[in-house]
């Protein structure tokens, strides 16, 4: 019956593995668990707590986590001996009885040792650590002690080293995300492992507050296969809060009239093993802060330029997520459904540059998304682990521009647009539309992963990706490139091999293959006597590989070397074109890379209370067959092509220290060189071939900055007025180097299409109560009020204060 | 079993790879030395990116007959969609990237060419900037997705917008969606040429008749459209050539509808209509018959160069032969207007065109034309002796296409 129904979980969802862990636990039958929480006399949550339970030729240990609970699972009837030990603190040790039918649940009190130590040295290895020395080049960033700031996702990400994100400008604006060179598709964005690329607008990095996640990783070039995707250039995965229970309330408010709110909560009722997970947030922004602008007269002829308010650019987001099912089942570690619903709203302010201003334009977005989430260890027999996560995504999104004749200048003045004898135009601001998009995305993942012995283990991803986009336009109800679909489906299988010969050295060798299905009809030759109807079908297979692997050459000096050789698919559009300007191309290929990277990092503590951190790494990036579309001369039509090429270096510098739990101080600083590598370009010229020479072959890419850095230091200290208090300061430092619009070799006005030198300061002072129950913070953003630009002529926000409010049970 | 040895050597051979690629990679220094003397070949070089993009480099060069032209470290860069018109002593310049401005490039007391800002901004694209008889500037914007069609005209010195006056399409023609062509301005009219493109496919089903809008001068108010049944549509896609003036400031007004040009149906002839100064209907006693002088052969590209001969690109394919959206294969010619005979160029390749406007991608000084042409792989320069019909290959230049051939 239970196989049965196995084969029915396993029939109904795909196949696969988190292939992660490293040695297999033991199974037992009529197995208990015991779980509780470590804390001191005075009632403190102790992290870190090595917790032994020994006994009948048995012995488990665990380590508590950051809110002192543990947790030893699969324990066999019989009796025992319980064992805390932690620095600073007298060891206890209770005698047990398990009977394997039931679970148990001790809290411990740990009272501190008579003899004070001057340090708390943690031996057990965070998540973070873990995820940090595995062999991909990830950077694993933890939002544990920034939970009281008012950042967001995005922040987050661009104080990681070989990440940039260029922001058109306040709450909610338009941003390119780039990793070591690569950005838009080529990198995939996962929430808790399920794919985020096509949940359109209204769910973006901006948006997720910091208190709904626990910690981000961006993996650089190098992917794992369990995340099943077709990543050019790396994939980040943001990962929701993990505990069994949680309720964290949140409000900040600051200039710009910017309100976010955000409520996270996850109830586990241990008996049962039912849990409820609940996640929502909402933001708003007026972002009418002072811009520099050219002020137009009612002739279009510019007056001045005069500092003004952005007058259109309100943005409003709202998220809830919950999720419920179950935990500790015998048919499921967990099984959860989910459903989220996110919307936002936004005024567009401005054009390509600020020298075109809007007063109307707006766009909104609403999705939809059911999910499933189930994973359970040791299925069919001991060793064989499995997971899998669907979720069906349902979108719409508009661009709405229908104010007629109307032009603003950028003091909110509306000029009107009538011709000679009265009429009044009907042209829109920029393009007179009302286009509806619907998407319907469905993503799926299944793991699977088998440890075959001590040393080695095998994993298994399938990821099935479906995509269908329909647009129409009231404004233009026959807009011909409207009136086909696009469509898509994508399988990425993956298989990879683990082994882990001791504890110093680990290597991944992995094979993945990318399936790309198509089928669309299209009309050619539209309004002429040829017209006709054209089923365009692609397949497509191509195979990627790699390997990772790190080594501990002293215990405090971990090396790390990995290699992959992906692709990216291409996506609908780039096949079928708009049946407008842009043609299909059924022989378009996928575009492809070989990433390198090799890396070292080097831990270090003396005199028990200065622990040092040093990492670096070296990227290099190889991608061809570059998307893009072809260049044209006397025709206003075009379609997609394999045709550049480019190369990546880049150096990846990153240093911490902390003296004690005090004073911390990091930094980090990324110089890549990015260079055109086509020896020639493709147009549709007059040269018969189409080739001609490239003039930028070895140049450096324009408009993505080479060199920039973060330093991040802070102080922090307990029990100030108050007991059970913590007061925290910080600082942040955000640097970029100058770079160029323009190709800097060409032309001799280079300086005219400079995003200039960036240097931002932000401070932060927070202070929490009750052991972090209560916590109010406040914030100041770029304190000199700088001018920041990272977009070409595109101002970001000036000087700007936050406060925030928080509430964490 | 693995060791750490073999550890050392993978890492050593890493960071060889490293630091070679580390020594191999250094940055290229600017070498500008770009000519600022008087009487300067001033280039606006193309280049392409590979993601299909181009940037435009204006600078100013000595010789364009010998050696290579190139725009390393030298000459004002626009990134974006650009096109050229020389007027006096300054290049405006018109487009952009994502904007509609007009930006003056003129050389300063050194010299050197300098960009002397963006002064005015327009709602779409400027189609045409030409300066008027009584020494202003008159811009239209013609945009197939607007249902107005705006003149401005500007202020010679400032560039400053001194007058707009928009009239509804619906005004001029019962067809949507004109496509620019041609703008002359003679005495008391403005004469407007344009096509009939269907804006989204592009194919053009009115191909019966030439027709031309005639505005009043200086109100810029619509007067009347004349039409003439003799051939078809005047002008073609992006050439801009449908309309030229003589000293006599009697206006030429050019047909070919080709689809090597735009066109995706041909139903006349091409040839070459006139209207007289001072007239609001076209001369029918004028007919100049281009297929009659080519043996069937048609031109999108004409350049006045005075004295009633134009220089010209003529489509060495019969428009039934020709690849749409081609602009090519293309052979030099100077035709006279007045007598109506063509007379090719010895010494030029025939290559494709860019399908842009020739008055401007064309320098005429001194009796002779100078234009890019492609060959293989390579871009040149060619003078054209316009009175023996003879040509002389001059330097390389290192672009993709050439926006604009000047004199400063």
């Amino acid at each position: 019956m239970r196989k049965a129904s196995l084969r029915l979980i396993g029939i109904l969802f795909i196949l696969a593995i988190y292939a992660i862990n490293g040695y297999a636990e033991l199974n037992i039958k009529n197995s208990s668990k015991l779980f509780g929480t470590v804390k001191s006399a005075q009632g403190e949550a102790l992290t870190g707590v090595n917790i032994i339970i020994s006994g009948n030729n048995f012995f488990k240990g665990t380590v508590s986590d950051i809110d002192g609970k543990y947790e030893i699972t699969t324990i066999p009837s019989g009796e025992y001996i319980l064992k805390a030990t932690f620095i600073g603190f007298k060891p206890i040790e209770i005698p047990i009885t398990i009977d394997g039918n039931q679970d148990y649940k001790t809290n411990l009190n740990l009272n501190t040792d008579n003899f004070k130590l001057e340090d708390i040295q943690v031996n057990g290895k965070s998540i973070l650590t873990k995820i940090s020395e595995a062999p991909f080049e990830v950077a694993a960033v933890s939002t544990a002690k920034i939970q009281n700031s008012t950042t967001d996702v995005k922040a987050i990400l661009n104080k990681v080293s070989g990440v940039r994100i260029q922001e058109e400008g306040g709450l909610g604006s338009n941003s390119t995300f780039s990793l070591n060179g690569f950005s838009g598709d080529q990198v995939k964005f996962f929430l808790d492992g399920i794919p985020i690329d096509n949940y359109g607008s209204s769910f973006s990095l901006g948006d997720i507050p910091v208190n709904m996640i626990e910690r981000i990783e961006v993996y650089k070039g190098v992917v794992p296969v369990w995340l099943g995707t077709d990543a050019l250039g790396g994939a980040v995965n943001i990962i929701t809060n993990k505990k069994s229970k949680l309720l964290d309330f949140s409000y900040s408010y600051g200039s710009f009239n910017t309100h976010r709110a955000s409520v996270n909560g996850t109830f586990t009722n241990e008996e049962t093993g039912f849990m409820l997970k609940a996640n929502a947030f909402y933001n708003y922004s007026d972002n009418n802060y002072k811009v520099n602008a050219p002020i137009t007269n009612s002739n279009g002829n510019i007056v001045n330029y005069q500092d003004v308010e952005r007058f259109h650019d309100r943005y409003k987001s709202g998220t809830v997520k919950i999720e419920a099912g179950v935990t500790n089942k015998s048919y499921a570690d967990k099984l959860l459904f989910g459903i989220m619903g996110s919307a936002n709203d936004k005024q567009v302010q401005t054009g390509v540059t600020m020298r075109t201003v809007y007063g109307g334009i707006v766009t909104n977005s609403q999705s939809f998304t059911p999910s499933i989430k189930y994973s359970k260890k040791d299925l069919f027999t001991e060793g064989l682990d499995i997971s899998f996560s669907a979720a069906y995504n349902s979108s719409e999104s508009q661009v709405i521009d229908t104010l007629k004749g109307i032009t603003y200048n950028w003091l909110g003045e509306r000029f009107v647009s009538t011709t000679s004898n009265g009429q009044v135009s009907e042209d829109g601001e920029n393009y007179r539309t009302f286009t509806t998009l619907n998407d319907d995305d469905i993503s799926s993942q299944l793991n699977l992963g088998y440890q075959i012995n001590k040393t080695s283990s095998v994993s298994l991803n399938y990821a099935y990706n479906y995509f269908h986009r329909k647009a129409f336009d009231k404004e233009h109800p026959d807009e011909i490139s409207n009136l086909f679909p696009n469509a898509l489906n994508k399988h990425i299988l993956g298989f990879a091999y683990q082994l882990n010969l001791n504890k110093k050295w680990n290597t991944t060798v992995f094979g993945k293959m990318y399936h790309l299905n198509t089928k669309a009809s299209r009309v050619e030759d539209f309004a002429l006597e040829t017209q006709r109807t054209i089923e365009y079908r692609t397949n497509t297979n191509n195979w990627g590989y790699g390997i990772a692997s790190a080594y501990f050459i002293l215990p405090e000096l971990q090396v790390k070397a990995s290699y992959e050789h992906t692709y990216r698919l291409p996506k609908p559009e780039e096949l079928f074109g708009d049946g407008l300007f842009i043609q299909a191309n059924s022989d378009l290929g996928p575009e492809q890379s070989d990433n390198y990277n090799i890396g070292a990092n080097y831990k270090y503590t003396f005199n028990s209370n200065h622990h040092i951190k040093i990492g670096g790494s070296y990227i290099y990036r190889n991608a061809n067959d570059l998307i893009h579309t072809v260049a044209v001369f006397a025709n206003p039509q075009t379609h997609f092509d394999n045709l550049s090429k480019t190369k990546a270096w880049g150096i990846e510098g990153n240093a911490e220290y902390n003296w004690k739990e005090i004073f911390h101080l990091s930094t980090n600083i990324t110089y890549q060189k990015i260079t055109d590598q086509a020896k020639r370009v493709y147009n549709e010229s007059y040269t018969g071939t189409g080739w001609q020479r490239n003039f930028h072959y070895g140049f450096r890419v324009p408009n993505m900055p080479y060199l920039f850095g973060n330093i991040n230091a802070g102080f922090s200290f307990n029990n100030v007025l108050l007991s059970a208090s913590k007061l925290d300061f910080n600082y942040h430092l955000n640097y970029v180097d100058e770079y160029f619009l323009t190709w800097a070799e060409m032309g001799s006005n280079n300086e005219d299409y400079v995003i200039p030198q960036q240097t931002s300061h932000d401070i932060e002072l927070s202070y929490s109560l009750k052991n972090g129950k209560y916590n109010i913070s406040a914030e100041c953003r770029n304190l000199l009020d700088a001018k920041l630009y990272d977009k070409f002529y595109l101002q970001k926000p000036g000087r700007a204060f936050y406060i925030k409010l928080r509430y964490n049970l | 079993m693995f060791q750490i040895k073999n550890v050392g050597k993978w890492a050593l051979c890493g960071l060889m790879f490293c630091s070679s690629l580390l020594f191999t990679a250094c940055d290229d220094e600017d070498n500008n030395n770009e000519y600022n003397g008087e009487d300067a070949f001033v280039l606006t070089m193309a280049i392409q990116g590979t993601d299909g993009t181009f940037t435009y480099y204006t600078t100013q060069f000595e010789d364009v007959m010998s050696g290579s032209l190139s725009a390393l470290g030298q000459g004002v860069a626009q990134p974006g969609y650009y096109t050229y018109n020389q007027i006096d002593e300054r290049i405006y310049c018109m487009g952009g990237m994502g904007e509609n401005n007009l930006v003056a490039l003129e050389k300063n007391t050194d010299g050197a060419l300098e960009d002397i800002g963006g002064i005015a901004s327009f709602d779409n694209s400027i189609s045409e900037l030409l300066e008027t008889e009584d020494g202003q500037l008159l811009a239209v914007e013609v945009a197939n997705t607007s249902d107005i069609i705006s003149f401005q005209l500007l202020d010679k010195e400032t560039v400053t917008i001194t007058k707009t006056v928009n009239t509804a399409i619906t005004d001029i023609t019962d067809q949507v969606a004109p496509t620019y062509s041609g703008l002359v301005q003679s005495g008391n009219y403005v004469y407007l040429s344009y096509y009939i493109s269907d804006p989204t496919t592009y194919a053009t089903n009115y191909t019966d008749m030439a027709r031309i809008a005639v505005f009043s001068y200086p109100e810029l108010e619509f007067v009347k459209e004349i039409t003439d049944t003799r051939t078809g549509p005047i002008g073609g896609f992006n050439t801009k050539s449908g309309l030229i003036k003589d000293e006599n400031g009697d206006i030429y007004a050019l047909s070919h509808s080709n689809p090597a040009n735009g066109y995706s149906q041909t139903t006349k002839d091409g040839g070459i209509l006139r209207i007289k100064n001072g007239e609001t209907a076209f001369d029918q006693d004028y007919f100049f018959d281009i297929e009659a002088a080519t043996e069937g052969k048609n031109t999108a590209h004409l350049k006045y160069i005075g004295n009633g001969k134009a220089f010209s690109l003529i489509n060495q394919d019969d428009n039934s032969e020709q690849a749409a959206w081609s602009d090519g294969p293309l052979k030099a010619a100077v035709i006279d207007l007045y007598n109506g005979t063509v007379h090719y160029i010895d010494g030029i390749p025939e290559h494709a065109g860019t399908g842009r406007k020739l008055a401007s991608t064309a320098l005429y000084d001194d009796g002779s034309i100078y234009l890019c042409v492609p060959e293989d792989v390579s871009l040149n320069v060619y003078r054209v002796d316009t009175n023996n019909y003879t040509a002389t290959k001059g330097a390389e230049v290192e672009a993709n296409f050439v926006a604009g051939f000047f004199k400063l």
